[in-house]
């Protein structure tokens, strides 16, 4: 009987693995220059959080990064990214998409 | 601006101006820093708000004059900042100001003192230059506004109309103007600035203009590391403000026993995160040089906080 569970288990997770890959939003990584403080942080991460389709954001300081991550279906353009990061004063340096924005339905 | 022709008695401000400025060249030259000491470096985003709190507390005695003066002056000060853009901001610095001051007249001691609402100062700061480069920024910032006559500046108590010096407002229009400078690295900031006052006449009194370079180095003393995120710095920071103060006029004349140049030196911790600040310095005057029998600054204490909004 346990095994028979764990089968199901197993079998359900590998059918389920590839619906939830294909699922993830988007995510990108911008390079921003000028961010030199915790408190200058703060200026782009409210920049950040009041765009549309923006679910979170993760900020390094230290490699001058934020790690924005899109709400389902949400993209962001590199022009898009560009514009925010100068309205907070600083200049973009880098724009990388580091997960692209996939169809939920899996082939 | 007082010195020139009309003045001849005056102490040239250039003089004082190119002085003042070799010293602050010399001081950022040796050093690093972020300020406590002065408002115009204040960062903010567009849209974005900024609130400093500070309260002051600013000491004044070793009187020359035999009048055994000392004064004290508390304030409560409260500044606003807004980004207009990324490069336009826009500040209001509203004082609550207590001041005293006791002096000995005819062998008797006399205790003056007023307390309200200060003068309101209202300046705009916009970015000429910026370069961005990874983990840092050095930007130029003109900036200029008016401190406007809206404390009281006819107080009186027993003994008649307080003096000048105590009164929480000037009752004048002051223009002023400069230029801020600041260099950033995620290790240390620098931040200095040349500013110019000129104080114009109310009551038939007029304080002397004020030309002023403020030197701030702010060093991350921790995390000594930086891993991931956004931790909150420790910082230490030492500032120099270097202030020459023309004379004052009373009823058009010059007052001998006003003005002169001052330079304090600022040690001071500041400890940073995203949201707030809170941050506190002592301004010891090291250098004084000051006209007749002008009152000597002992010391002021600067203690505060900042919240990003």
């Amino acid at each position: 009987m346990h095994r028979v569970l764990r089968t199901t288990a197993f079998a359900l997770s590998l059918f389920l693995l590839p619906v939830i890959a294909f699922a993830a939003p988007a995510q990108y990584q911008l390079r921003v220059d000028g961010l030199a403080c915790p408190f200058c942080a703060y200026g782009i991460e409210k920049e950040l959080n009041r765009t549309d389709g923006v679910e979170s954001i993760r900020i390094d300081i230290n490699a001058g990064t934020v790690t924005v991550t899109m709400a389902e279906g949400a993209t962001m353009t590199e022009a898009e990214a560009a514009r925010i990061v100068e309205d907070a004063g600083f200049t973009l340096g880098g724009f990388e998409e580091v997960r692209a924005q996939a169809s939920t339905k899996p082939e | 601006m007082h010195a020139g022709p009309q003045n001849p008695g005056r102490r040239p401000l250039c003089r004082a101006g190119a002085a003042a400025l070799l010293a602050v060249v010399g001081w950022t030259d040796a050093a690093r820093g972020a300020p406590i000491t002065f408002n115009t470096a204040l960062p903010v985003a567009k849209g974005e708000f900024v609130f400093r709190g500070q309260f002051v507390l600013d000491q004044s005695g070793d009187d020359p004059s035999g009048a055994d003066r000392d004064r004290t002056a508390w304030a409560a000060v409260s500044v606003l900042g807004y980004g207009v853009n990324g490069d336009l901001a826009l500040f209001g610095v509203v004082p609550y100001v207590d001041r005293s001051l006791d002096l000995t007249v005819d062998g008797s001691r006399r205790s003056r003192s007023a307390a309200g609402l200060g003068d309101v100062a209202l300046f705009g700061r916009y970015t000429v230059f910026k370069d961005n480069f990874r983990g840092g920024s050095f930007r130029v910032a003109p900036f200029a506004g008016v401190e406007t006559p809206t404390g009281d500046d006819d107080e009186s108590d027993a003994f008649g109309r307080l003096p000048a010096s105590v009164q929480p407002g000037s009752g004048s229009w002051d223009p002023f103007g400069g230029v801020v400078l600041t260099y950033q690295t995620l290790d240390f900031q620098i931040d200095a600035q040349a500013s110019y006052r000129a104080n114009t006449e109310a009551n038939g009194f007029e304080f002397g203009d004020v030309a002023r370079l403020d030197a701030s180095f702010q060093y991350r003393l921790w995390p000594r590391d930086l891993g991931g995120g956004v931790p909150g710095f420790l910082y230490g920071i030492v500032e120099a403000n270097l202030v020459y103060r023309d004379e004052n006029r009373a009823g058009g004349l010059d007052d001998p026993d006003s003005g002169g140049t001052t330079l304090f030196l600022v040690p001071g911790l500041q400890y940073v995160t995203k949201r707030w600040i809170v941050e506190a310095a002592v301004q010891l005057p090291v250098f004084q040089d000051l006209n007749g029998t002008a009152l000597e600054k002992d010391t002021v204490v600067r203690a505060g906080f900042r919240v990003n909004f």
